[in-house]
C-alpha cells in the first residue's frame, strides 16, 4: 500500500500546484516564481497549450486521474489488473512529457519556471516509485 | 503567518484528510471499533453508517482544502470533526495524534477568514489571548 500512498499523495501535491496555476491564469496574475525567474516567459508562451488545451488543465485532469486510480486500487473496487497498467501508462505518458517541456525550457525557451520543473519532479518520482515496485 | 507556510498546512491538512477518507473506504469495519458504544445510543446509525459518512465528509474537507476553496469553512468543520473525534474515541495511543490535526485545523482556519466577517472578531480576540505580556 505504500507505494499507492506515496503515488497519492504526489498527485494531491500535482494537484495544489496545478490548480494554484489555473487560478492565477484566470484571474490574469503571475504566479510568484521563487527560483528561475522564467515563469511567465514559460507559461505564456506557445508550448503553454496544447491542441487549444491549457498545459495546466492536462496536468490538473492527470493528477485527478492518478490519485483517483490510487484511491481505488487502495480501496480494492474494480478490475485491479487494468487500474494497475492504466496508472503505469498514464504516468510514464507524463514523465514522457515532463522530458519534452523540461528540455522546451532548457533550450528552446531558456527560461526556467518553478512550477513547471516541480511538476516534472512529481511526475518524474512517480514514474520511479512505479519503477521501483515493479522491479522489488 | 507566511503564504508558503499555510500552504505546506493547507496541502499537508488536506492529504491526511483525503487518505483518512480512503482508508475507511477500505476496512470500513476496522474503523467501527473506533466509535464507542455510548454513541450509538444517541446517534440514529448504525456503525457502518457512522464510519461511511465520515468518510465522506473526510474526502470533501479534504478536497475542499486541497482546491484551496472556502478553506476557512472546510478548516471550521475540519476541527470540529476533530474535536467530536477525540470526544467520542476518547484520547487514546492513536487519537492522541488527532490534537496535532485539529490544531491545523484551527490554524488555517484563523488564517483564512474572510476579511471582515464576524469571525475574523475570533482572530482578533485570540491575537489578544497569546499577546506577550509589555514589561
Amino acid at each position: 500500500m505504500t507505494p499507492l500512498a506515496l503515488l497519492f499523495t504526489l498527485a494531491s501535491i500535482g494537484i495544489s500546484e496545478t490548480v494554484y496555476l489555473i487560478k492565477k491564469r484566470i484571474t490574469a496574475q503571475s504566479p510568484i516564481c521563487p527560483i528561475g525567474g522564467g515563469c511567465e516567459v514559460v507559461l505564456t508562451s506557445k508550448y503553454s497549450k496544447f491542441f487549444l488545451v491549457p498545459n495546466d488543465v492536462l496536468g490538473l485532469l492527470a493528477y485527478i486521474t492518478i490519485a483517483f486510480i490510487a484511491s481505488l486500487l487502495v480501496v480494492g473496487v474494480g478490475p485491479a489488473k487494468f487500474f494497475d497498467s492504466a496508472l503505469e501508462i498514464l504516468v510514464a505518458m507524463a514523465s514522457i512529457a515532463s522530458v519534452i517541456f523540461t528540455y522546451l525550457q532548457w533550450r528552446v525557451l531558456k527560461n526556467w519556471c518553478f512550477w513547471c520543473l516541480m511538476s516534472a519532479f512529481t511526475i518524474w518520482f512517480m514514474e520511479i516509485i512505479i519503477l521501483f515496485n515493479k522491479t522489488v | 503567518m507566511r503564504k508558503s507556510a499555510y500552504n505546506v498546512l493547507r496541502v499537508g491538512t488536506a492529504i491526511t484528510f483525503l487518505w483518512i477518507g480512503i482508508l475507511i473506504f477500505r476496512e470500513p469495519n476496522a474503523w467501527g471499533g473506533f466509535v464507542n458504544p455510548w454513541v450509538l445510543k444517541i446517534v440514529p446509525l448504525s456503525v457502518y453508517q457512522i464510519v461511511i459518512t465520515t468518510a465522506i465528509f473526510n474526502i470533501i474537507l479534504g478536497a475542499l482544502l486541497l482546491l484551496d476553496t472556502l478553506v476557512w469553512l472546510a478548516a471550521l468543520f475540519g476541527a470540529m470533526h476533530m474535536i467530536t473525534i477525540l470526544l467520542v474515541s476518547g484520547i487514546n495511543e492513536i487519537t492522541v495524534r488527532d490534537i496535532a490535526i485539529l490544531s491545523a485545523t484551527l490554524a488555517l482556519f484563523l488564517e483564512s477568514i474572510p476579511p471582515g466577517s464576524i469571525a475574523l472578531w475570533c482572530r482578533k480576540e485570540v491575537k489578544h489571548i497569546f499577546k506577550p505580556p509589555t514589561p
